[in-house]
């Protein structure tokens, strides 16, 4: 049995050049067999979890009995819950984290982007943090910020004061955190931003310099509208990363001290794995998911904007 | 610039005027780079000083522990012997299954999606279009409770009940890597690479009387092969260094990877940091000689990962 295409495919296949293969029974079976084992992975691992989670958010369950509906009850003691509010709030104050670890790793990204000796170095020194487990660059951090430790050390040899660890003080510990999530990053987002640098033709900054445009200028009008895609992709993976930072503050704090480093996805986290609660887990999930839609528009429409003048 | 440039068109001072400006021109990028590698060398230290710092601690047998140092204050094995004894879990174990881990899951998701990116790049069939964009959907839509749910799953699945040891420990790392495997940017990366396969190879070895799967292995693997070994590495990095689901799930610490491990005995070890940084060392080891041999293909993907 053979189908005529549809209109969409026939426009896919032309912008593909082509599929070859007509639409036949077999061919379609073929096709599924390619896909089956995938297919079935992701329904299960990626497909269900979306489905489940969302129908557990309204339920109180914690394995052992079957879920039992509460409606709205979870959300609304979320709402109640300080706990709740301060990850939430941490969670969103991470998001300062955002610009400044766009504008080192573009600052960077353009530096190894010039042709000098000994710049594989460089590039591959930045990038040794990234490709390291969170598990083992937490605890490196652990001690370094002791208070014996080589933070302190620096700090005091630079003449600032330095107290006692950072991550045994509430109103430091975050912050800390904060840092090691930076110094981990750089080097993932300068990779993007040295592709996307790459990507500018270098015909277009040439002729800008001969008709005397100088360095800022040249990088103002030429370089950074060209780089305007990555900043988009870039700072929106950030800010989501950010709303769900989770596994730094695992390795490093659990949550504390007292409580302060609590983000929105450690509270939901600690409420499934430590509490049983998974239905108010759930229920957390999905504030986070919604909140980082709404953060990932909003950025979308910035980035966006500035796209059309540029 | 403007004060430079040649009024009389004597060729004579053209020439004098464009060997002041190349002079000049010199000098200015001479002073960049100077400052560009002080601020390339600054952030590097600040970049890898902690990883320094960890290993000449890890070497040294006695002193002020988390005191900053350039040089250690004397050298010795102690604590990496000690990390190999272990105290609850033996050392060599966790490395045995993170290589098993990393082996399975690897080949795996490797060939799960080498597999499905095949019809989705290169045959036609009635619902392609929208398995496609659903897969889209679901690399766009985060998936918060994936962890909550995923347990459950695997709970449920059977995978963490205990009866027989050999079956319960193959059972138990098959729940660590299922739900990695059927990664979404691997099936990305690889469509992409097969759209740029041309059809007339394809098409040649269809009327030669080749099947779908002689085809994908003969010709979609190896031109994708590039793609196919970026997609591999970053696989492997991401199950070596992978701790939070299989320290949240498995019941059994002995069979725990080695990132998880760590966690673990650094709680155990909680009186011998060096012990934990001698295997934090041990750690970053196999990542650094992937990453060093495979660098070039490593970066390539991560590029495609984001632009594809």
């Amino acid at each position: 049995m053979t189908t005529t295409p549809r209109r969409a495919s026939r426009r896919e296949q032309h912008r593909v050049g082509g599929t070859g293969a007509k639409v036949t029974v077999r061919n379609t079976l073929i096709s599924y067999a390619f896909l089956l084992p995938f297919l079935i992975l992701l329904v299960v691992y990626h497909t269900w979890p979306v489905i489940f989670g969302t129908y557990l958010a309204f339920t109180k369950y914690n394995i052992i009995s079957p879920p039992q509906w509460v409606g709205l009850d979870n959300f609304e003691e979320l709402w109640q819950d300080e706990q709740f509010w301060s990850g939430l709030t941490n969670s969103l104050k991470y998001i300062l984290i955002v610009p400044v670890i766009q504008v080192i790793a573009l600052l960077v990204a353009l530096l190894v982007n010039r042709p000098m000796k000994g710049i594989g170095f460089f590039r591959t020194a930045f990038y040794v943090p990234v490709v390291t487990s969170f598990a083992v660059v937490g605890l490196i951090w652990n001690w370094m910020y002791q208070q014996e430790g080589p933070v302190n050390a620096v700090l005091g040899f630079l003449g600032l004061h330095s107290g006692g660890s950072f991550l045994n003080n509430p109103a430091t510990a975050l912050y800390a955190v904060m840092f090691v999530t930076l110094w981990k990053g750089i080097g993932y987002y300068m990779v993007l931003y040295l592709a996307g640098l790459q990507g500018i033709s270098p015909e277009l900054e040439e002729a800008a310099t001969i008709d005397g445009a100088n360095r800022l200028q040249v990088f103002w009008n030429i370089t950074l509208p060209g780089l305007r895609p990555t900043i988009l992709v870039c700072s929106l993976l950030s800010t989501i990363s950010a709303i769900k930072v989770f596994e730094e503050i695992y390795v490093m704090t659990q949550g504390g001290p007292a409580g302060s480093t609590y983000s929105a996805l450690f509270y939901t986290y600690s409420r499934a794995f430590q509490d049983f609660q998974y239905g108010l887990a759930a229920a957390g999930g999905i504030i986070i998911a919604v909140i980082s839609i709404i953060f990932g528009l909003i950025n979308f429409r910035l980035t966006r904007g500035g796209k059309a003048d540029g | 610039m403007v004060e430079t440039r040649p009024a009389p068109a004597q060729p004579d001072s053209f020439a004098v005027t464009a060997a002041r400006l190349k002079a000049r021109r010199n000098h200015r990028r001479r002073l960049t780079d100077l400052l560009a590698y002080a601020v390339l060398i600054a952030v590097a230290l600040i970049m890898l000083y902690p990883f320094y710092w960890t290993l000449i601690t890890s070497f040294e047998p006695t002193g002020n522990i988390y005191e900053a140092k350039i040089l250690p204050k004397a050298v010795g094995l102690r604590n990496y012997s000690e990390m190999w004894k272990g105290t609850t879990v033996p050392f060599w174990r966790l490395i045995l299954n993170s290589l098993i881990i990393c082996t399975l899951g690897v080949t795996l998701t490797v060939t799960l999606a080498t597999l499905a990116a095949y019809p989705l790049a290169k045959m036609r069939f009635p619902g392609r279009d929208l398995i496609f964009y659903a897969i889209l959907a679901l690399m766009v839509l985060p998936n918060e409770s994936g962890l909550i749910v995923n347990y459950i799953t695997t709970i449920k699945l059977g995978l963490l009940q205990q009866t027989n040891p050999v079956i319960d420990a193959i059972r138990q790392y098959m729940a660590v890597v299922l739900p990695g495997l059927a990664s979404i940017v691997g099936l990305f990366l690889l469509r992409q690479a097969y759209l740029g396969i041309p059809l007339e190879l394809i098409e040649a070895a269809r009327i030669d009387g080749a099947s779908e799967l002689t085809i994908w292995r003969r010709i979609m693997l190896p031109l994708a092969t590039p793609t196919i070994a970026a997609f591999a590495i970053l696989e492997f990095v991401a199950y070596w260094n992978s701790f939070l689901w299989a320290r949240i799930m498995l019941p059994d610490k002995n069979l725990l990877p080695l990132s998880a491990g760590l966690l673990e005995l650094n709680g155990t070890f909680s009186t011998n940091s060096r012990a934990v940084m001698a295997g934090a060392v041990i750690t970053i080891i196999p990542i650094l000689i992937v990453f060093a041999f495979g660098q070039k293909y490593f970066m390539k993907g991560l590029e495609g990962a984001v632009k594809g």
